[in-house]
């Protein structure tokens, strides 16, 4: 019997470090630039951790490489914190796509990894493997999952860009070798970042997963909630998978107090949060903490 | 308050009793990029089955059979066109493949949705009309082009503040567009970095500002001062610049960039001055300048975000405008009464102007 899946309540994210702002693009390039030297997000890491949060969500994006470095450099100051990895980053995909075509994408990306010479495949292409699009997806995985290694992680989430295409796409055996292959080879519970989650539970449900976990924007103006909060709020009241509420505040539309009871009253007991400034996260802490 | 302007809500979701038995069957010609994006967004949609994909990755025909053996696939779009009976076809392939593509679904009276840029050229683009026209039933046909800014909320709202007249008579304008897509010299041999096959930053990201501009301005009466410079491509323009000109002193400036590594994704900006204000518009913020408080808009800045302005999509990939876009496209299927928010003809306008600025730049030394 499979132990169930304890979310933290509070997970730090990371949109905030690296100028990504839903609401304004001049907001995201201010914080970029205050986050544009690395100190300054790790000790952003050591204040969360200090107040006594204990989980942090990361995407594979260019930088993250060096906070997982730092992570493991510093292992005894960071003693258990749980990292929940979000898996790819898509504008890295998007503009290789864009140059390469997604055959020579893909190519660009796996060549010469160590999996892909263990098949056998070094100096082939992509293409002869084309009938199994599962083991590239394995590998595209591995890739991905590199930067986290010897980290303790609970959950590897698929990206919402990802999840929410194969959900169009209705690719159902993708998701199930998703999931056994998170739980196979990382021993953690897939997750799937989304923005229809309502959808993707049903969807999940109908592939026969069980062991998995969502998280979803939910906050109380409907945000990015596809199709709309209604079906959120019907979701809830008999949700099928554990779930972690992301952008609670609507990139700071909502007062945080109004949010997190907001989240809090529809039974939600896991959030992911990006705060830049210690008084930012002592608040959300004290919100959702008391 | 500020209010939020929802004319272009999907009526998919708004209006179920609408020809609410009907399903129609799609094609899918290129499933690339944006190709699987449209796929995922019409796959979502209650009235509409994809029946069928023309494409000739292995990679795509490889998923596609694995993981969606129930749809039809094929190596040459004629023949799906000829195989299935299919009421509308998405057309994603490199530019230069579009006109046959359209004119071949639209001799068999499927409605077409094809991606942006509409064609190569405006001699083709018209021909495309003209082709419509001779049609009897043509103008039956939902044809829309993949202009996508179209149906974001915050270019939808400052839009219908323009239209309202809110900063008075227009003095000046510019629409912008930058993004990282290519940042050094390529090894790639992608379409996109060939302008014979529809590639650079002028077909690109260049007929996204062109659409804007004719979308808040419409046509212009002369284009001058035109330059497309390369910065890292051997084979196409990687920066625009152009000067539109229109009636009673109206200038408006387009200025394209696709190599600006400091932008962590593509996005357009559009500035109108009126007498009366100004309006700042991107893809998720709203800027409005007022001289004096007018209705919900004080004097000075007012800031609208997109978390005032979204108005949810039944399913979201991408984007709430890329939902709504395909969204719209099946209900001018289903009902051929509906107007078209991104025409062929609209499409057309920008071709021409794509065709001056090419033909204007090298006379001031650009390419």
């Amino acid at each position: 019997m499979r132990a169930a899946l304890e979310l933290d309540d509070l997970i730090l994210g990371d949109n905030q470090f690296f100028g990504i702002n839903h609401m304004s693009q001049e907001k995201a390039r201010q914080l970029a630039g205050r986050f544009n030297d690395m100190r300054k997000i790790y000790r952003a890491y050591h204040t969360a951790y200090d107040m006594g949060i204990r989980a942090v969500m990361l995407n594979a994006n260019e930088k993250a490489g060096l906070i997982c470095d730092y992570f493991r450099d510093h292992r005894s100051e960071f003693k258990d914190l749980a990292l929940y990895p979000s898996i790819p980053y898509p504008h890295k995909y998007a503009n290789l796509v864009a140059e390469k075509g997604i055959l020579g994408a893909i190519q660009e990306v796996v060549s010469g990894q160590s999996a892909w010479n263990l098949l056998g495949m070094a100096g082939k292409s992509v293409s002869a493997l084309s009938g199994d699009m599962t083991k590239v997806m394995e590998m595209l995985i591995d890739v991905e999952m590199r930067i986290f290694r010897k980290l303790d992680f609970k959950v590897v989430y698929l990206q919402n860009i990802i999840t929410d295409l194969l959900l169009g796409l209705k690719f159902k055996d993708i998701f199930t070798a998703y999931c056994q292959y998170i739980e196979k080879k990382y021993a953690a519970v897939p997750g799937f970042l989304t923005m229809n989650v309502p959808r993707l539970a049903a969807f999940l449900q109908e592939c026969g997963i069980e062991n998995a976990t969502i998280c979803g924007n939910f906050n109380k103006i409907g945000y990015l909630m596809s199709p709309g909060p209604a079906e959120y709020e019907a979701y809830f009241r008999r949700p099928k998978y554990p779930m972690t509420a992301m952008s609670v505040y609507a990139s700071g539309a909502i007062p945080p107090a109004e949010a997190i009871e907001y989240v809090k009253g529809q039974g939600l007991k896991s959030i992911v949060f990006g705060a830049s400034t210690r008084d930012h996260m002592a608040e959300t802490l004290k919100l959702v903490r008391g | 308050m500020i209010s939020k302007d929802s004319s272009l809500v999907p009526r998919g979701r708004q209006a179920p009793e609408l020809e609410s038995k009907r399903m129609l069957k799609a094609g899918i010609i290129g499933a690339g990029r944006m190709g699987m994006t449209h796929f995922a967004l019409l796959g979502s949609h209650p009235q509409v089955e994809v029946a069928a994909v023309t494409d000739d990755s292995s990679v795509v025909t490889g998923s596609l059979s694995r993981y969606r053996p129930d749809i039809k696939l094929y190596g040459e779009y004629r023949k799906m066109l000829a195989g299935e009976k299919l009421d509308l076809v998405l057309i994603c392939t490199p530019p230069n493949l579009h006109t046959e593509m359209i004119e071949a679904a639209v001799e068999r009276d499927v409605s077409v949705f094809v991606e942006k840029p509409f064609t190569l050229t405006a001699i083709e683009a018209r021909r495309i009309l003209e082709r419509v026209a001779s049609k009897g039933n043509g103008t039956r046909l939902a044809l829309q082009v993949g202009y996508v800014n179209r149906f974001n909320d915050v270019f939808i709202k400052a839009k219908a503040l323009l239209d309202r007249q809110m900063i008075g008579k227009v003095l000046s304008f510019r629409s912008e567009m930058f993004g990282r897509t290519v940042i050094q010299k390529s090894s790639g041999n992608g379409w996109r970095s060939k302008r014979e096959n529809g590639g650079g930053c002028l077909y690109d990201f260049g007929s996204h500002a062109i659409d804007l501009a004719v979308f808040f301005m419409g046509r212009p009466e002369k284009i001058i001062g035109s330059h497309l410079s390369s910065l890292y491509s051997t084979h196409t323009d990687d920066a625009v610049r152009a000067t539109l000109l229109y009636p009673q002193g109206l200038v408006g400036g387009l200025y394209v960039n696709w190599s600006d590594e400091s932008c962590r994704k593509p996005g357009n900006k559009v500035e109108i001055l009126g007498e009366e204000g100004k309006i700042v518009a991107d893809n998720h913020e709203l800027k409005v300048y007022m001289k004096r408080e007018k209705g919900a808009y004080r004097q000075g800045w007012n800031t609208i975000y997109i978390t005032d302005l979204f108005n949810n999509v039944p399913f979201y990939v991408r984007g709430n405008e890329f939902t709504r876009q395909i969204y719209h496209f099946v209900d001018c299927v289903l009902d051929p009464g509906l107007a078209n928010q991104s025409s062929f003809a609209d499409a057309a306008l920008t071709q021409e102007i794509i065709d001056v600025i090419f033909a204007d730049s090298p006379k001031h030394g650009g390419l």
